[in-house]
């Protein structure tokens, strides 16, 4: 998939997260539809641009976030290289691998924002970091992921060139 | 032999057989042959009658049927757009009802000029409890300006585009206010937490609070103007050899519905830092 194209398409995924996701949170935590796209895309063996993609979903979602910048952008690439692993390792992989990485992914970005806020002082629980939002964060994306994978994998197929 | 007969005489006799006819049903003497005469004939009538009119209910049904449905059809189309127009006015009704909310919460506090501003999303990290507002730069908008509903505090702008907003509801666990307790007039810090519960800390143990106080913005510090309200006390925590008090505040304002908030334009923020002790000095 062309990285052009992952400019417009990860911008409205952008909007909706913040627009729409971030609305719609489970106690305090919501769900990462940047992340379960990406990592969608990136289990597709037809897509070659997958570490593109996640710089540019991670700068996208830094540009509206307040956290600091580069944040997304690093937890999004840890994220990809997990996918890429298991794309390499698993001979036949299937919606239980997104799973995993979204699971993966989301830990990450939750340790990373902690340590960072844990470092420029503020006083955040560690229990309640993980009851309060880290948890139903996974629950809300693991919701998301079902069709996200369906969409995005139907989407891939639509384009990829005839062989 | 032709006999013919003058015409006088014919019009007499004629005239003398049709009253002859007349007379004689009058009296009643053709009825019988007439009923045996008119009877199928009256019949055969009513079948006919009969059919036509099937003919011509079919057919009146028919096209009845055709401007039944489009009339349906019609009236379908206008009720999907009423129902839509409902939807809008209900809308714009939630937004008048916000606005003059606002309104009447502009008028009450006159010292402050403000600017009204949509929320369009929030931060996309469930670690930060900010939204963000339509109004930027271009608006006059600046960093450390307050951000107020028609109940009571919201939070604070802390970063500002050409046409947009990041605003740090009082909510954020960074969150840290300067506030009053009523009645008793008791200093206490307020802060937020990754739940969005705020609580407030460091009330002194000699000071009176009880759940039901109003908490206001007391002005120190310089990061909010005094005396806007931010919600009540619901329950306070005194343990025996702690230095200060805690108590858990309900705040009056909706985090989870903001859709529009008034910007305070008049207030500057004033930057205490350089006044603030520095660690390496002795």
């Amino acid at each position: 998939m062309s990285v052009i194209l992952s400019v417009p398409v990860l911008s409205i995924i952008t909007i909706l997260q913040s627009a729409v996701i971030s609305r719609l949170p489970l106690i305090s935590g919501t769900a990462d539809l940047m992340l379960v796209v990406l990592a969608a895309i990136t289990l597709q063996k037809s897509v070659k641009t997958a570490w593109q993609w996640s710089i540019v979903g991670g700068l996208l979602t830094d540009f509206f976030s307040g956290l600091p910048f580069g944040l997304f952008t690093v937890s999004y690439l840890i994220t990809t290289g997990i996918a890429h692993v298991l794309r390499e390792r698993v001979w036949r992989f299937s919606f239980l691998m997104q799973l995993l990485v979204v699971l993966s992914g989301i830990i990450i970005t939750h340790t990373i924002s902690y340590l960072v806020l844990f470092l420029q002082g503020s006083s955040i629980q560690f229990t309640s970091v993980l009851q309060a939002v880290t948890m139903p964060s996974i629950i809300l994306s693991f919701m998301l992921s079902l069709p996200v994978f369906i969409i995005v994998q139907d989407v891939i197929e639509q384009l990829k060139p005839p062989e | 032999m032709n006999i013919r007969f003058p015409k006088s005489l014919r019009i007499l006799a004629i005239s003398l057989a049709a009253i002859g006819i007349l007379a004689l049903a009058l009296s009643g003497v053709f009825t019988s042959l007439s009923r045996l005469v008119v009877s199928p004939l009256t019949s055969i009538q009513t079948w006919v009658s009969q059919q036509y009119q099937g003919v011509e209910n079919f057919m009146s049904a028919s096209q009845d049927i055709r401007e039944i449905r489009q009339h349906n059809t019609e009236l379908e189309a206008e009720n999907a757009r009423m129902q839509a127009q409902i939807v809008e006015l209900q809308q714009q009704l939630i937004e008048y009802e916000i606005l003059s909310a606002l309104l009447e919460f502009a008028r009450a506090n006159p010292e402050h000029k403000y600017i009204g501003a949509s929320v369009i999303g929030r931060d996309p990290s469930p670690f930060l409890n900010y939204i963000i507002i339509n109004r930027g730069s271009d608006d006059g908008l600046k960093r450390g300006m307050p951000v107020v509903t028609q109940n009571g505090l919201a939070g604070r702008i802390v970063q500002v585009t050409a046409t947009g907003a990041r605003v740090s509801l009082i909510t954020d666990p960074v969150t840290r206010i300067n506030v009053r307790i009523e009645p008793s007039r008791s200093a206490a810090v307020l802060s937020g937490s990754i739940t969005g519960d705020i609580t407030l800390e460091q009330i002194p143990q000699q000071a009176e609070v009880n759940p039901g106080n109003l908490i206001l913005t007391s002005g120190l510090g310089g990061n909010y103007p005094q005396n806007i309200i931010i919600g009540q006390v619901t329950s306070v925590r005194n343990l025996e050899n702690a230095l200060f008090q805690s108590a858990s505040v309900q705040p009056v304002t909706d985090f989870d519905d903001l859709a529009i908030v008034l910007v305070i334009k008049n207030f500057n923020p004033i930057d205490i830092t350089p006044l603030l002790p520095d660690a390496d000095t002795p």
